[in-house]
C-alpha cells in the first residue's frame, strides 16, 4: 500500500473513532481540543503493549486502575504503595502486577515504561521528579503540585527529558466538553462574559481510619501541610474548564473561604470562593461549599446568545423559538374570553413557549466523565512516546491556577498572575482570541 | 335498535362541509402566520393543528345545525297540530 493511501485509511480510522464517541466533525474539533491527535495512530499501535506501574493504588488509583485493566493496549505490571490495605485491594485488579513499598524500587523495574501517580498532592512533586529521572513516562492527578514553584519545576522537567506528562484532567477527555467547547469557540453562543463555576456536595469529605495515628494520612486532603483542599482537589478541574473557554488566562484573582460547618478538627476550609479577573473584562467564578448540596456540580459558560452546562450535558439560548403562530392566535382567543373569569387558570401556551428546556449537547443524557478516554490517550502516548499538544499546559496551568486562588484566599488579597510561573504557551492564542470574540 | 341510514347526498353535503371547516381553518392559520409574523412554513408544519381545528368546526357546524334543525321541527310541529286542531 502507498504511504498516502494508508495515511488516508488512519485518517478515516480516526475520523470513525472519533464518530464513535459522539463527536463528529472530528477534523474542526482538533483546533478546540488540540490533544485529541494523541489518536491518530490509535489503528496502527493495535499490537502495541504499554506496561504502567501504578504509584498510589488507593481508591482514585483504583479507579483508574479499573480503565487500565480494560484497555488491551495496557498492562499494570507493578504496584507501589506504603499502605498495605490499598496495595492489597489493588492487586485484585492487576494480580500479575510486582508490588513495591516504595516508588524509587517501582521506578528501576525495566518492565515500566510508564507511571500513573495518584498519591497524595504533597508528594506528587518528588515522584513525579523521581519518574522522569528514570526514564518513565508519567500521568499524575491533579493538582499535579503542592506549590507553583513544584508546578513549574515539574513542567521544565518534562520539556527537558520529552517524557510524556498528562495530568488527571479528564474533561478535556470529555466529548460534551470537546464538543460544548467546539460550539463556544465557534461563537454559537455569542461574546462569553463569564464563567460560573461551583461544586457543592453536603459531606465531611472523611475516610473512615481505622485507627487514630493514621488521620492524617488517610484523610490527607482535611490537612494543610498535605493539601490545597477544595481548591485543589475539585477547583482545579472547572477551573481548567473557564480558560478552555474564555480561551485565555486570568490576570487577578481574589478570593475568600472559612471553616464553617465541619469544625471537627480539618485544617482546610469547607467553603471557597475565587473570583478570577481579566483585565478585558472577563470573569470566572469559583465556589465550593461541602455543607449544602443543592446546586451540585457545574461551569456555567455565559453567553450573550446563550448558556452552557457541560456538566449537565445542555446548553440554552436566551431567544427561544416563539410557539407558532396558530397556537399564538388560539392563545390570544383563550384570553380573551377566559382572562376575566378566576378559575381559567394560566394559559399553557406562553408557558410551552417560555419554559428554555435546553438541548443535550451530544443529543443524549451525558455517559460518563472522559477518565476512560483521558486512560487511553495516555496509553497511546506512550506508546507512540508522541506528547499529545497542549495537555501538559493545560494540567500545568489549571493547577497553577488553584493554587494561585489558594494562595489569594490565605492571603486576603488582590493577587496579580505570577509572571514568574507563565509558561511559552498561550492557551489559545492570539489568532483563537479574534474567533471567540 | 334503528339503523341510520346516511343517503349519498348527505354524504356529500357533509364532506362539503368538512372542505369548508378545512379551509377556513387555513385561513386562520394564515392570518395567524402574518399577525404573529411567523415564518410561511407554519402553512404545513402546524398542519396537525389545522387539522384538529378543522373537526372542532367541523363538529361546531354540526351542532349549529343541529340545534337548527329541532328549532325548525318544534316550529312545524306546532304549525301542524295547530292547524290539526282548526
Amino acid at each position: 500500500m502507498k504511504p498516502n493511501e494508508t495515511k488516508k485509511e488512519n485518517e478515516i480510522s480516526r475520523r470513525e473513532f472519533l464518530r464513535n464517541l459522539g463527536l463528529a466533525g472530528a477534523g474542526i474539533l482538533a483546533a478546540t481540543s488540540p490533544w485529541l491527535s494523541t489518536f491518530s495512530e490509535v489503528v496502527n499501535t493495535k499490537k502495541e503493549k504499554c506496561r504502567l506501574g501504578i504509584i498510589g493504588p488507593g481508591s482514585r488509583g483504583q479507579f483508574l486502575m479499573s480503565f487500565i485493566s480494560r484497555n488491551p493496549k495496557a498492562e499494570i505490571t507493578a504496584l507501589a504503595d506504603i499502605y498495605e490495605p490499598s496495595l492489597e485491594s489493588a492487586a485484585k485488579i492487576a494480580p500479575n502486577a510486582k508490588i513495591y513499598r516504595d516508588h524509587r524500587s517501582l521506578l528501576e523495574d525495566k518492565n515500566v515504561d510508564a507511571v500513573i501517580v495518584a498519591t497524595p498532592l504533597h508528594t506528587h512533586h518528588d515522584i513525579v521528579m523521581d519518574a522522569f529521572d528514570a526514564g518513565k513516562h508519567v500521568y499524575c492527578e491533579k493538582t499535579i503540585g503542592y506549590t507553583m514553584q513544584e508546578c513549574f519545576d515539574m513542567y521544565n522537567k518534562h520539556r527537558d527529558t520529552g517524557l510524556i506528562f498528562f495530568s488527571g484532567q479528564q474533561r478535556l477527555f470529555d466529548p460534551r466538553y470537546i464538543k460544548a467547547m467546539d460550539l463556544v469557540h465557534k461563537g454559537v453562543f455569542g461574546k462569553v462574559s463569564a464563567v460560573d463555576a461551583f461544586w457543592n456536595r453536603n459531606g465531611d469529605w472523611r475516610r473512615n481510619v481505622p485507627s487514630p495515628e493514621l488521620e492524617k494520612f488517610i484523610n490527607w486532603r482535611l490537612y494543610k501541610e498535605s493539601s490545597r483542599g477544595l481548591m485543589s482537589e475539585l477547583g482545579c478541574h472547572q477551573l481548567q474548564v473557564g480558560t478552555w473557554a474564555l480561551g485565555k488566562l486570568p490576570d487577578k484573582v481574589m478570593g475568600h473561604g472559612g471553616i464553617t460547618y465541619w469544625k471537627d478538627g480539618r485544617e482546610v476550609h469547607d467553603n471557597v470562593h475565587c473570583i478570577y479577573g481579566y483585565d478585558t473584562g472577563e470573569t470566572i467564578t469559583y465556589g465550593s461549599v461541602i455543607s449544602n448540596k443543592f446546586y451540585g456540580l457545574e461551569e456555567k459558560i455565559m453567553g450573550n446568545l446563550g448558556t452552557v452546562e457541560p456538566e449537565n450535558g445542555k446548553y440554552f439560548f436566551e431567544e427561544i423559538a416563539p410557539a407558532p403562530a396558530f397556537l399564538q392566535m388560539i392563545n390570544s382567543w383563550e384570553h380573551a374570553l377566559f382572562d376575566e373569569i378566576p378559575f381559567a387558570g394560566t394559559s399553557w401556551a406562553p408557558e410551552t413557549a417560555n419554559e428554555n428546556k435546553g438541548s443535550f449537547i451530544l443529543g443524549e443524557r451525558p455517559k460518563g466523565d472522559g477518565t476512560s478516554l483521558l486512560t487511553e490517550a495516555f496509553v497511546e502516548a506512550v506508546i507512540t512516546g508522541k506528547q499529545p499538544e497542549r495537555i501538559a499546559e493545560e494540567g500545568y496551568y489549571a493547577s497553577l491556577l488553584c493554587l494561585w486562588g489558594h494562595e489569594a484566599i490565605e492571603r486576603g488579597e488582590i493577587m496579580r498572575f505570577p509572571e514568574e510561573y507563565r509558561i511559552d504557551y498561550a492557551p489559545y492564542g492570539t489568532k483563537r482570541q479574534s474567533v471567540i470574540s | 335498535m334503528k339503523d341510520i341510514i346516511i343517503n349519498s347526498r348527505r354524504q356529500k353535503v357533509e364532506l362539503w362541509y368538512l372542505l369548508g371547516a378545512f379551509v377556513v381553518a387555513n385561513l386562520f392559520n394564515l392570518w395567524a402566520i402574518f399577525r404573529y409574523d411567523a415564518s410561511i412554513k407554519e402553512m404545513y408544519t402546524s398542519f396537525f393543528y389545522v387539522l384538529v381545528f378543522t373537526f372542532f368546526i367541523y363538529v361546531l357546524s354540526v351542532i349549529v345545525r343541529l340545534l337548527m334543525y329541532g328549532v325548525c321541527r318544534l316550529f312545524s310541529r306546532r304549525k301542524a297540530i295547530r292547524q290539526t286542531n282548526l
